[in-house]
């Protein structure tokens, strides 16, 4: 479905000085600053995944979601869709795709939704009873009809999602990219959005491609994560098992009703505030349930959660390790 | 065809938002009174070298005020507004040429001003000067042919325009400086007869007298046929060279922005 093959992106930008001096000897050289934004990726992806592309800040996301929706072109290496070199053939392979920005939209600020739709179905020439299902489909899903005779610049935040999500699909694309779409949400939207992504995941196979900072994005939508650092493939694989083997750890967080809080040999207390500690266990050692027993034994406990290692802990240790070898 | 409905979506959208219409018809019809008045005083009753009467003149001004509605563009805003949002790579996401989106959009801009300002403009000129008849009904077809070159003159200048001024900070005032410099050096006020012969020898090298001068020496028949078919190739030649300038630049600015990332 889609191939990555050695996908590398320099960026060349020129390095501004400071101050007058610096604006002054600008018009007389410049300086050529080299950033490897993205270095020799290599994946594949096939029909009906839902893969998580996470990483840093500026590790490369956005870069490479950008040359694989055509709209950059790779310094070297290819992206193949469906066999179709995306850059070779941007025309006809973006067909198959459809992109989600976070912070862009794709829809006319001037325009009305239904009125963007409409351009896009005549962009797309998409027929008219195609468009209408999945115009159905969409507002069933994240509840578009109220907004259809909205003007783009008058939506909030959350409702701008809403119409950039149906437009990417109403050419009904085999892919979707979406980079950082959850930015910014409110818990309601961002609700409906992994819906959203389930849905068609399930109804009509699409793959999708997403980039989040969101560890509940993850956790909900993505059976397979790749991490990415430095333009650099850290680790790619299923969620679980990554999770397995990097972060084999959970965190308990007990509240106790007094501040004299209990130790156990088998886990780490990593904090304690007042009456409220954590415990960091691996699960190879120790059971959630044998650490709220012998907890309790020794003193009585008001209230528990636990918490599966954050995607930050997992990108730091996936990085961490790299260093290591 | 989707450029066909981008231009559509944008003449309703004109008719149903534009507020700065009057603003428009009021400028312009202050521009084309003085003028007016001007060639009036000037001309007496008289009549000038080539044939010119303040009559013909007349015409002349009124019909410039009402052409210069047909050279209305938002290209270079567009061009700017969408490099420095870096939205233009995002349009770039659907298979369409963003430019060809421009352009539509203009004329979609265009078809509403007919009604919105350049029928007023005709209208008010007919009643406060003179009814600004075409020379002869022989001249309609020549006219419109170079009416439509005119407008395709115009609208490849702004757009490369643009598409050069786009690094350039203080566009709006550019943009501002080009457009009163054209309608200077077009013959949309003055017209050139009334220039020196060596600046209307250069002049006569540029695009520009190719936008305003020349249909309206039609519309007034102020020029031999020969010297308007002369200045028809030229026109036709300003028009290719214009073209294919446009098609290079326009290749260049998209590829650039795909290398440097939008
Ligand atoms: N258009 C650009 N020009 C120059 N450098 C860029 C550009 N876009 C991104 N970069 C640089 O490339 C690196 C990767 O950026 P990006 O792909 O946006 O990362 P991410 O999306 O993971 O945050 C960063 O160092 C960033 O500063
Ligand atoms: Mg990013």
């Amino acid at each position: 479905m889609i191939r990555v093959n050695d996908l590398h992106k320099e960026y060349h930008v020129v390095k501004k000085g400071q101050g007058l001096s610096g604006a002054v000897k600008g018009l007389f050289k410049s300086e050529k600053l080299t950033v490897n934004a993205v270095n020799g990726l290599n994946f594949h992806i096939n029909e009906g995944e839902i893969v998580g592309f996470i990483g840093p800040n500026g590790s490369g996301k956005s870069t490479t979601i950008k040359m694989m929706t055509g709209i950059l072109t790779p310094t070297s290496g290819e992206v193949l869709i469906n066999g179709q070199n995306i850059t070779k053939h941007r025309k006809e392979a973006v067909r198959d795709i459809g992109v989600v920005f976070g912070q862009r939209t794709q829809l006319n600020w001037d325009l009305r939704l239904e009125e963007s739709f409409e351009l896009l179905r005549h962009i797309y020439r998409i027929d008219k009873k195609q468009y209408s299902e999945t115009l159905e489909v969409m507002d069933e899903i994240l509840g578009i009809g109220e907004i259809l005779s909205k003007p783009v610049r008058q939506m909030s935040l959350g409702q701008r999602m809403k119409g950039d999500l149906a437009a990417s699909m109403l050419h009904s694309p085999k892919v979707l990219f979406l980079d950082e779409p959850t930015i910014g949400l409110d818990v309601g939207t961002k609700y409906s959005l992994r819906k959203f992504i389930k849905e068609i995941n399930r109804l009509r196979k699409t793959t999708v491609i997403l980039t989040t900072h969101d560890l509940g994005d993850i956790q909900q939508l993505c059976e397979r994560i790749i991490i990415i650092n430095s333009g650099v493939i850290m680790e790619d694989g299923n969620l679980s098992e990554i999770v397995e083997r990097i972060a084999p750890y959970r965190t308990l967080k007990v509240e106790f009703y007094d501040s004299d809080i209990p130790k156990h040999e088998r886990a780490e207390l990593i904090s304690e505030d007042n009456n409220v500690a954590c415990y960091k266990f691996f699960k190879s050692e120790l059971t959630a349930a044998e650490l709220i027993r012998d907890l309790s034994g020794e003193k009585a406990i008001k209230d528990i959660s636990i918490e599966e290692a954050g995607i930050d802990d997992i990108i730091r240790i996936a990085y961490g390790i790299k260093n290591v070898e | 065809m989707s450029y066909l409905y981008v231009m559509k979506t944008q003449l309703i959208r004109s008719f149903t938002y534009r507020f700065d219409v009057y603003g428009n018809i009021i400028m312009q019809t202050i521009i084309m009174v003085t003028t007016a008045f001007f060639w009036k005083a000037l001309f007496g009753s008289g009549s000038f070298g080539n044939g010119m009467t303040a009559d013909k003149m007349l015409t002349y001004t009124i019909i410039s005020s009402a052409m210069s509605v047909l050279f209305t563009t938002g290209v270079e805003r567009r061009i700017q507004r969408s490099v420095q949002q870096g939205s233009i790579s995002v349009e770039m996401i659907h298979p369409i040429n963003v430019f060809g989106v421009y352009f539509a959009e203009d004329m979609g801009t265009i078809a509403a001003l007919l009604f919105q300002n350049l029928l007023p403009i005709i209208i008010i000129g007919s009643l406060v000067i003179k009814v600004p008849m075409i020379v002869s009904v022989s001249a309609i077809p020549m006219f419109a042919a170079s009416l439509v070159l005119s407008m395709g003159i115009n609208w490849l200048l702004a757009a490369i325009f643009g598409m050069w001024a786009f690094t350039a900070v203080e566009m709006d005032a550019l943009i501002q400086v080009k457009k009163h410099l054209l309608r200077l050096l077009s013959g949309s006020i003055i017209p050139i007869w009334f220039f020196p012969d060596s600046l209307r020898a250069v002049l006569e090298a540029l695009p520009f007298v190719y936008i305003y001068q020349l249909p309206l020496d039609i519309y007034v028949g102020s020029a031999s046929t020969e010297d308007i078919l002369r200045r028809m190739v030229i026109q036709v030649i300003w028009f290719a060279v214009l073209g294919t300038a446009f098609f290079i630049l326009q290749r260049r600015v998209l590829g650039k922005v795909m290398v440097q990332g939008g």
